[in-house]
């Protein structure tokens, strides 16, 4: 499902954030991604959706290669991977409803569809019913779950999350985590970058370990 | 709908043109609505924007309609008086009454009037002042007088015919002022191009404050943009409310603009209506009528999406998840 061959990320400022990693993840694999701070877990992360493209290297998405697709090509590759990223997060000045509601728009559903998918993705993180909130009314977790929902709305074949369990108690933590679980068991190739060491420990997954760029276990 | 069902989703997702075509037509015709409504959620700014957009279109339109009456063919003798030609015979003569004959079948005349030399008297004395003058006569020194209006309308010919019917019989002269009229066709094709100028420069504007505008909205949505294409919203998918927007903004400012000239035009018919009847005219500044409003509607609406597509595309492909 996901194949990286020798793949090398230059920043433009000169800096080495991976350097010759190799990597294949099959349809439906759990796959946590650890490291210190700086390891290139989210330069990782951003190459499969097509935010970076690699120095070196190719990267194979489902067979395809998207190491130079096309930039009009980029938004058919992103419609097929939902994300959880750090710095992405709701838009505050929509409702829990709309916010759910993007991808499916972007992927040009019809209303009375998007309305069924977006509530049992809220059911799915335990926000029925709250759809019609705003996210600042909402805690932290509660937000990080519509983030997740968000991310599932439009059952995409991959899941990329970066730092997920951020804000969360470990009790939340765990119950996201095998939420994330549960969606690869149906079959979604599950990518995690996350420095919760204790609760990667805890779960029976697969671990790809990044250090200074390279990767040191996988 | 054709999802890759998520068990075997080992491919990218791929959607059949139908599809897509549907899609396509229902986010066109859910923006036009949606868009409309999340600018009057902010009623005050949006009507500084159509108010700005509107003064904008119509004061070239407004320039162009006076013009347009002033120089058309029928309301031309607000400034072209009609020729008159002075008769060095009485009116009753047959020399008069000849020539009388021969310039309505003139076919380079128009409209032909005879003031007898009684009507000339009556009318003369009518005005404040003259009678006394003339009751120092012992009989009526005005000469009969025709009045012709011609149907040619340049200058140059206009005075090859007013030469013409001077040297007939029974003519002592014909009066008109050609040199006046050359100055003000002059003029008038002046303010012509002056107007296509202004009209440029306005339209100019248009696009300007709604490329301005809408440039302000994407800078308070950057968060939005991005996250819509991180999850593969397309550039031109990011861009279609905008297009929306412009449209909405070049309408409405249309219609504005329509409601300007229309007031204006009321504010100024008592005047010109005054000023056209001493000139016996029926000058009159005439409203838009439908063709010319749906025009302007047109109009409007187009600077818009202009405005939108020339300010917005480059700028939108800049911002980028990151
Ligand atoms: N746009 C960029 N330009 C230059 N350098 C960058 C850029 N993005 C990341 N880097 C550098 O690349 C290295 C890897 O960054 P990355 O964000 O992938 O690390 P990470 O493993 O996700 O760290 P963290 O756990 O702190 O999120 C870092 O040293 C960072 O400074
Ligand atoms: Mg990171």
């Amino acid at each position: 499902m996901l194949v990286f061959d020798h793949v090398s990320k230059r920043y433009p400022n000169g800096y080495d954030a991976l350097s010759d990693v190799s990597l294949s993840v099959d349809a439906g694999e759990f796959v946590f991604l650890t490291g210190p701070s700086g390891a290139g877990k989210s330069t990782l992360l951003k190459l499969i959706n097509g935010v970076e493209r690699s120095s070196q290297g190719q990267v194979h998405i489902a067979g395809q290669n998207i190491t130079r697709l096309p930039a009009r090509k980029i938004p058919t590759l992103r419609q097929s991977i939902g994300v959880v990223f750090q710095n992405h997060q709701l838009l505050f000045d929509r409702r829990v409803y709309d916010n759910v509601a993007l991808p499916l728009l972007i992927a040009g559903m019809k209303p009375t569809d998007i309305g069924r998918r977006v509530r049992a993705a809220l059911s799915k993180v335990g926000l029925t019913g709250r759809e019609d909130d705003w996210p600042e009314t909402l805690s932290g977790g509660e937000q990080q779950r519509v983030g997740i929902a968000r991310a599932v709305v439009h059952r995409p074949p991959i899941l990329l999350a970066d730092e997920p369990t951020g804000n969360l108690d470990p009790d939340l933590s765990r119950e996201i985590m095998s939420l994330f679980l549960q969606f690869s068991q149906l079959g979604v190739t599950v990518l995690i970058a996350t420095h919760d060491l204790e609760l990667v420990e805890a779960m029976p997954a697969r671990r790809v370990q990044l250090q200074d760029g390279r990767m040191i276990a996988r | 709908m054709n999802e890759s069902a998520s068990g075997s989703g080992a491919h990218i997702r791929q959607i059949n043109r139908a599809d897509r075509l549907k899609a396509w037509s229902r986010h066109h015709r859910q923006l036009f609505r949606s868009t409309l409504i999340t600018l009057l959620n902010q009623p005050g700014a949006l009507l500084i924007t159509w108010l700005v957009i509107g003064i904008a279109l119509s004061l070239p339109i407004l320039l162009s309609l006076a013009l347009r009456e002033i120089s058309e063919a029928d309301t031309r003798q607000v400034i072209q008086p009609a020729m008159s030609v002075y008769l060095s015979v009485p009116s009753e003569s047959e020399t008069a009454q000849a020539l009388l004959q021969s310039l309505r079948a003139s076919s380079a005349v128009g409209e032909v009037r005879l003031i007898t030399e009684q009507a000339a008297l009556m009318e003369f004395s009518s005005l404040a002042g003259f009678g006394d003058v003339l009751n120092a006569f012992s009989e009526n020194p005005l000469p009969g007088i025709i009045e012709v209006v011609p149907n040619e309308r340049d200058g140059a010919g206009i005075k090859l015919l007013a030469q013409q019917i001077a040297g007939q019989d029974g003519v002592d002269q014909v009066s008109f002022d050609a040199a006046w009229l050359e100055r003000l066709s002059a003029i008038l094709g002046i303010l012509e191009r002056v107007l296509y100028a202004l009209g440029v420069l306005f339209s100019g504007a248009v696009i300007f404050t709604i490329g301005n505008t809408l440039r302000l909205t994407i800078e308070n949505q950057r968060a939005e943009i991005e996250i819509t294409k991180l999850f593969g919203g397309s550039d031109s998918f990011v861009q279609r409310p905008f297009i929306y927007r412009g449209f909405w903004l070049g309408f409405g400012g249309a219609l504005l603009a329509f409601l300007i000239i229309q007031a204006s035009l009321m504010y100024l018919s008592g005047p010109v209506e005054r000023l056209a009847q001493s000139y016996r005219s029926n000058f009159a500044l005439e409203a838009l009528d439908f063709g010319e409003s749906i025009g302007l509607f047109a109009l409007g609406a187009l600077l818009g999406i202009l405005g939108s597509w020339v300010s917005v595309w480059r700028y939108l492909k800049q911002i980028q998840p990151k």
